[in-house]
């Protein structure tokens, strides 16, 4: 994988390259989703590609959830039954005690989607080497394209740098 | 603004994690004595038995189980009150919640040991869990204890995951920053984080959830511990207040534990400039409220017993209020109301760091002698007073309750020097979201200018 | 065929000389703990003899209650266990299974009675009384709660022999140690489904009482006790 990518010091002038990218892509031949962003914190107050984002996480940890409650209430009854043993003149599946485990594990359910869908969704982890720079943990915003054209290239850099870049470098990796 | 400088939080942040003075050797040497003395008193009652501690019939729970109750209430620091500061989007809170969520974690694994610790046979504490297991048999969903391992095993899943997912940009940034083993290990703990918009994304939605969801969790830890007594038949356990009164408990000891925390974090690390006094006076504030409803509650729970004057629950009531518990009973009054709120309500001493810093000593102690005083008094005046019995604890347990603060204070100490104590990235994002804010019209303003139009490219070109 | 096991204990005729104390010991296998551990209130007796005083001195009067346990029908203790080690066995006993006990002493506090005892030590005897144990009941190792068993190994054996004569289980067959060991014959042990046993006819006194019976428990101890 190779890119192109310009390093920007603040948020304005990579929100300028962002909308200047987009607007070229097919004059310069890549598509949309070739265009890479790296930043040390989230800047969704800027027009960086935040809005875009849509994800089904809360639905899929009610779903999580869910199967976390029926498993609960599978494994109590389930097991009590397995074995009945009568106690303190109970039911053998009583409902209280029941509910608690099945709250428990409905809550478990869904905190173990949340972190098995983030980290699915948000592709992690990954050691594969992505577009990257160290200067982004000094603050610098990554904007770039992957895999261009090598034909559009010094037009790429030339845009790049147009928008504000302080710097404009290439990645390589494999 | 010059406070508001990235570099330098950079620079203060990641400042602890390579520079160890020696001050740190000596005070990780003396806490790791005390642990490993603990341990020796522990590996001691395996050895000889449960009867080299005070527990005697009646009182079959002791030093161990209010160390339980304590810790367990101690981890009600992070998790909640950081939940809830991000859902109610507190901007005080971004320096404050990593070392709060700190605290639940480590609190939640040393609570979490003590119904192992005071188990009559605690090699076999594996036999609470459910497992297909040769004896054919399964636990007994109907028992307390059961709901207890279901919630802690829950809370502790939940809030390691609440502390590890914002972290992992700031791992992602000591990777950059890093070098020699350190950079090993925060590659591998960031998972290959580079800070994608849709990285960013998952992790915000993520940490939404996880609080909406930690929330009712947190509440319901606590609410079953209250149930391991409120459960059993015995004089002032049997009652339906337990369940609120340790929730708030538990938050007014954490709220005191986490001040502590904050003071001693910004003492050693020199974090003057992001724990301010600003931060004392709002948690000090809190910690009033919680003192006020703590009394509340204490109130509730008192005068109705004394109200109903039933004759099991008043034997316990005269214990601590004319009995052998009266001065530990009006000391903990005075550790947990009178001292922060003498304090506490005046703004003068909220401002000084040593003002809610000796409240939180006080509560933090006020508050251990509180679930002393619950689970020991009904105890020993247990009905029939013919096995009325009395308890006082041994050096073994002595012993293994300071190895507990010491671990604490020793796992936190350790922590702080592998992870950045202040989230990065949601410092610098609240600083974004300052400046956006102060000066709205700044990026309209710049864009005509900057961009001259003949730059764009026409459409569909 | 469904029994309810239960006894009956006539206050009114006990002396209190504690030989239902001493019966349980030898019958049961029961540990002494030594004096400096029975002062710290590690005793350990399945059954105790409370001593009451009515009134000032000089005019005393001294009453004794022979506590046990109360085999409660809705027993606290059995709910509260993690391990099934304290459950209800079929013929309605409060039973302690000693293997599953894994010591959370839970049981011990959410018994009204605190007639569970806990084994803080591995129990000892001296010699020969090592020679004295009951073959027929295990002995506790140390970690584990016991309790009474109304000597459930005496039941299984007199229900052992009823079945293999092919007759059924006649009332005052048997006994547990207490019963048998009580000079005033102040107890008495038997089916309380039974209509006609002697246990159920006593139970029926308007003199019988309950222990604790407002905490809810359901025992099936029942007291006798004429209220002057």
């Amino acid at each position: 994988m190779k890119a192109i990518y310009g390093l920007y010091s603040d948020p304005h002038s990579a929100e300028r390259a962002m909308h200047r990218l987009r607007s070229s892509c097919s004059a310069l031949g890549f598509e949309v989703r070739n265009i890479c962003l790296a930043t040390s914190e989230p800047l969704d107050e800027f027009d960086l590609g935040w809005k875009e984002q849509k994800t089904a996480m809360p639905w899929l940890a009610a779903l999580g959830g869910l199967i976390g409650g029926t498993s609960g209430y599978l494994l109590v009854s389930l097991t009590q039954r397995a074995y009945p043993l009568p106690t303190g003149n109970m039911p053998i599946v009583a409902l209280w005690p029941t509910g608690v485990i099945v709250y428990e594990l409905t809550m478990l359910g869904a905190i173990l989607t949340t972190f098995i869908s983030l980290l699915a969704s948000a592709r992690l982890p990954r050691w594969r080497k992505d577009v990257y720079d160290p200067a982004v943990a000094e603050g610098k915003i990554l904007v770039g394209v992957i895999n261009p054209r090598e034909a559009a290239h010094d037009d790429l850099a030339k845009m790049l740098l147009d928008a504000g870049a302080e710097q404009v470098k290439e990645f390589a990796s494999r | 603004m010059p406070a508001h400088s990235p570099e330098q939080l950079n620079e203060d942040v990641l400042r602890p994690l390579v520079h160890t003075t020696w001050r740190f050797y000596l005070t990780a040497g003396i806490l790791g004595s005390i642990v490993l003395a603990a341990l020796a008193a522990f590996i001691y009652q395996v050895y000889s038995g449960l009867g080299v501690s005070g527990l005697d019939r009646p009182v079959f729970w002791g030093f161990y189980i209010t160390n339980f109750v304590f810790w367990i209430g101690i981890s009600h620091a992070g998790t909640l009150i950081s939940a809830i500061l991000r859902l109610t989007n507190a901007p005080w809170r971004r320096p404050v919640t990593r070392c709060a969520e700190a605290i639940t974690v480590f609190a939640l694994v040393i609570g979490g040991m003590f119904p192992i610790i005071h188990l009559g046979r605690p090699y076999l504490f594996f036999w609470l869990f459910p497992y297909p297991s040769e004896r054919g048999i399964w636990p007994n969903f109907h028992s307390p204890l059961l709901w207890d391992a279901f919630a802690i095993s829950t809370y502790l899943t939940g809030s390691s995951i609440f502390l590890f997912l914002p972290t992992i940009p700031d791992f992602a940034l000591l990777r950059d920053k890093a070098s020699g083993w350190r950079r090993k290990l925060y590659r591998a703990l960031s998972l290959g984080w580079t800070g994608t918009p849709r990285q960013w994304h998952r992790l915000e939605m993520a940490m939404r959830i996880m609080a909406v969801v930690i929330l009712p969790v947190a509440v319901s830890v606590h609410t079953i511990v209250s149930w391991d007594f409120a459960m059993a038949p015995v004089p002032m356990w049997h009652s339906t207040v337990f369940g609120p009164y340790f929730v708030a408990g538990a938050i007014f000891s954490g709220i005191a534990a986490l001040i502590i925390a904050m003071a001693f974090l910004r003492k050693a690390f020199h974090l003057e400039q992001y724990l301010t006094p600003f931060h004392f006076d709002k948690l000090g504030k809190l910690l009033l409220l919680m003192s006020l409803v703590w009394a509340y509650f204490i109130i509730a729970e008192r005068l109705t017993v004394w109200y109903g004057n039933e004759s099991p629950e008043m034997a316990v009531y005269w214990s601590t209020q004319q009995g052998r518990f009266t001065h530990l009973f009006w000391f903990m009054v005075f550790c947990n109301l009178v001292i922060p709120f003498a304090i506490l309500s005046i703004k003068h001493f909220r401002f000084s760091i040593a003002g809610p810093v000796i409240a939180s000593t006080t509560v933090v102690i006020g508050m251990w002698i509180e679930r002393f005083l619950i689970i020991v008094p009904p105890l020993e005046r247990k009905y029939l007073p013919y096995s009325w019995g009395t308890y006082h604890p041994t050096w073994v347990e002595i012993t293994i309750t300071a190895g507990t603060f010491a671990a604490m204070a020793l796992l936190y100490m350790i922590f702080s020097k592998l992870v950045p104590i202040i989230s990065v990235w949601e410092m610098k994002l609240g600083w974004q979201q300052e400046a956006e804010a102060s000066r709205p019209v700044a990026s309209e303003a710049q864009l005509p200018h900057m961009i001259p139009g003949a730059d764009l490219p026409a459409p569909g070109n | 065929m469904a029994r309810q096991w239960g006894m009956v204990i006539d206050l009114d005729r006990c002396t209190g000389c504690e030989a239902c104390v001493v019966a349980c010991h030898a019958e049961n296998n029961i540990a002494t703990v030594g004096e400096d551990q029975a002062a710290r209130g590690r005793a350990m007796h399945w059954i105790r003899v409370e001593r009451y005083w009515e009134g000032n001195f000089p005019e005393v009067r001294v009453t004794y209650r022979p506590v046990l346990c109360q085999q409660c029908g809705d027993a606290p203790c059995e709910s509260v266990c993690p391990t099934y080690a304290s459950y209800h066995n079929p013929e309605g006993l409060n039973a302690q299974i000693y293997n599953r006990c894994i010591g959370t002493r839970y049981c011990g506090n959410a018994c009204p009675y605190n007639v569970r005892f806990f084994n803080f030590f591995n129990p000892v005897w001296d010699k020969p009384l090592n020679l004295q144990l009951n073959p027929d009941v295990s002995v506790r190792s140390v970690g584990i709660m016991e309790k009474c068993t109304f000597c459930i190994q005496r039941i299984k054996v007199a229900e052992f022999r009823a079945q293999a004569e092919k007759r059924p289980l006649k009332d005052e067959e048997f006994n547990p140690a207490c019963v048998q060991s009580c000079p005033p014959t102040a107890m008495v042990f038997g089916d309380l489904d039974n209509p006609q046993s002697e246990v159920s006819r006593l139970a029926r006194s308007n003199r019988a009482t309950r222990l604790l019976e407002e905490v809810g428990t359901a025992p099936n101890v029942i007291y006798l006790r004429s209220v002057s």
